[in-house]
């Protein structure tokens, strides 16, 4: 039997990244993350890899960038304030398609907000926050196991598509000690891509649907990036034929594998009749509450969301054709309400339980709010 | 819902509380096989402010990470118990220090007790600090959430080398507070 120890989610993040083989780490301390950048300004230099404390987000995910296209698997960690700096960049990265790891532990806000209290705050930020039309892959563990394998799954995700992914962590989540035992080494996937040696320097050259091939950077060819929209050879271009074929291959890249990127639990939702869907902390609320309900007799099931973005549209809708009840738990204003809007026909009855004052639903809420159908 | 037990300690920052929610979660998960999972405060005010630590001990995975039915409530000072004593059980178990907490306001059917804590380790052991240790050894009493044996042997070997008498005369401290 593996030895449980007791972790810290903010320190699981770290020890994932590292057994993904993170080694470079640029960031901007925040409340409630700190702990990631504290655990990572102490290991990565004991490994002979790089820790940089940046004057601020914008240059912490501008470092991160750079060391990505140097070759290196990077991590920076902020919450919804940092966030908010990170967007331009965000969008350089999706539009020059580069992998990044971005961990924001969100907290109240909008602006400084609510710096020690958990809030499902930043999902839209996460979705829309860069401008332009944009793929993006976001993660959102609950559980301290979860916390462990969405943050490797990050990597690999984020190397694959050579696209940033963004991990979600609630601050109760991130900040609670819990007990994990910690996978095995052998038992661990790392994506690794092979290097291609490029001859014709077309690096953006390829069919809708695939990868971009993964260079070698830095080693006596001359390649341009760019956060103009570029051909394939990465030189800036307004040719609307070009134009429109870049912007489909990058969407269709994530688009083309969702069966891979959307990943979800689901649990007692063999007889439901109402669905809870929820993620993070509230869906941990939500679990309880169901198990509470399941005792008086009431058929409801959770539909734990781990991808976030993109959306779990197909799965959710393959539900509602046999679940017509839907409970939405967020701890928000309602931001992920109006997407199950979306992917839900009129004949789904439909609650929501919101809240954004920085106290979770307790069970009993949710229990309560369970029983108003 | 889940067998779940939840403890909370409240003190001010520098009390030593925050130590003992972690050798509580520490003991039970690698001692004694539990689930386990403690909250503390993280802001400013563990230097000197008000203080609390949540623990949650359970046979089963711990589905809601906060304290919201309080089985054991541990508290050194006025302040922390007028703000923490909320999600208490009607019946639960308050032991709060009798010199620093004077108003209890409505007790319930509280199992209470009320003792020197912080004086009797500042007079016996020479270091407020050790209020950790005597406050894990108050719960283990209490509760028994955790074996005696297990908690002496996990304190042998976490004390720093020749401090290991002055932990477990801590230890004798707490169950002598309770008798």
């Amino acid at each position: 039997m593996r030895r449980k120890q007791v972790l810290q989610g903010n320190i699981i993040v770290a020890k994932a990244a590292l057994a993904a083989k993170c080694n470079f780490f640029a960031g901007y301390p925040i409340t409630p993350s700190s702990e990631i950048a504290q655990f990572m300004s102490r290991e990565l230099p004991r490994m002979g890899y790089d820790f940089i404390q940046m004057e601020d987000e914008i240059a912490s995910l501008g470092a991160c960038i750079g060391a990505s296209l140097s070759g290196r698997k990077v991590l920076t960690a902020t919450s919804g304030p940092g966030f908010s700096l990170m967007q331009e960049h965000i969008g350089m990265a999706v539009m020059a398609e580069i992998p990044l790891v971005i961990v924001n532990v969100m907290r109240g806000g909008p602006s400084t907000g609510l710096p020690t209290k958990p809030s499902q705050a930043d999902i839209m930020q996460v979705r829309w926050g860069t401008h332009g039309d944009h793929p993006i892959i976001a993660l959102y563990p609950a559980f301290a196991d979860e916390i462990y394998s969405e943050t490797i799954r990050a990597y690999n995700l984020s190397e694959k598509f050579w696209n940033p992914v963004v991990l979600l962590l609630d601050e109760v989540i991130a900040k609670a000690h819990e007990d994990i035992e910690l996978p095995r080494k052998n038992d661990i996937h790392i994506y690794k891509e092979k290097i291609h040696r490029i001859k014709d320097l077309n690096i953006y050259d390829r069919e809708i649907g695939e990868n971009p091939p993964r260079v070698d950077f830095f080693k006596g060819y001359p390649i341009h990036i760019d956060g103009l929209e570029h051909d394939k050879h990465g030189w800036p271009t307004s040719d609307p034929e070009t134009v429109n074929k870049m912007q489909t291959l990058r969407m269709q890249k994530i688009y083309h594998y969702l069966d891979e990127i959307v990943k979800f639990k689901e649990y007692y939702m063999e007889d439901a009749e109402i669905m809870i869907f929820s993620f993070g902390v509230s869906a941990r609320s939500s679990l309880a509450a169901i198990k509470m309900a399941r005792e008086q007799g009431i058929k409801v099931g959770l539909f734990q969301a781990l991808t976030i973005w993109p959306f779990p549209k197909i799965p959710l809708k393959e539900r509602f054709k046999r679940i017509k009840k839907v409970l939405t738990v967020e701890l928000n204003m309602g931001q992920t309400k109006y997407e199950i809007e979306r992917v839900s026909s009129d004949d789904v009855e439909k609650k929501a339980l919101l809240r954004a004052n920085g106290i979770p639903f307790t069970p009993k809420e949710v229990l309560d709010k369970i029983r108003e159908f | 819902m889940e067998n779940r037990y939840e403890i909370r300690y409240g003190a001010v920052g520098g009390q030593g509380i925050i130590t003992a929610g972690a050798l509580l979660v520490d003991i039970a998960v690698k001692r004694e096989n539990k689930f386990a999972l403690e909250s503390p405060t993280y802001t400013a005010t563990v230097r000197g402010g008000p203080t609390k630590v949540d623990i949650i001990i359970s046979d089963q995975r711990i589905i809601f990470p906060q304290a919201c039915a309080i089985d054991f409530f541990v508290c050194t000072y006025q302040k922390p118990f007028d703000l923490y004593k909320e999600r208490l059980k009607d019946d639960a178990i308050v032991i709060t220090d009798s010199n620093l907490v004077k108003d209890l306001g409505d007790t319930k059917n509280w199992k209470l007790y009320r003792i020197p804590i912080i004086n009797e380790t500042k007079k016996q052991l020479g270091n407020i600090i050790l209020t950790s240790v005597v406050t894990l050894s108050i719960t283990q009493k209490l509760t028994n959430i955790i074996g005696y044996d297990n908690m002496v042997c996990y304190i042998k070997k976490w004390a720093p080398e020749g401090l290991v008498d002055l932990n477990l005369k801590a230890i004798k401290l707490g169950r002598d507070l309770i008798n």
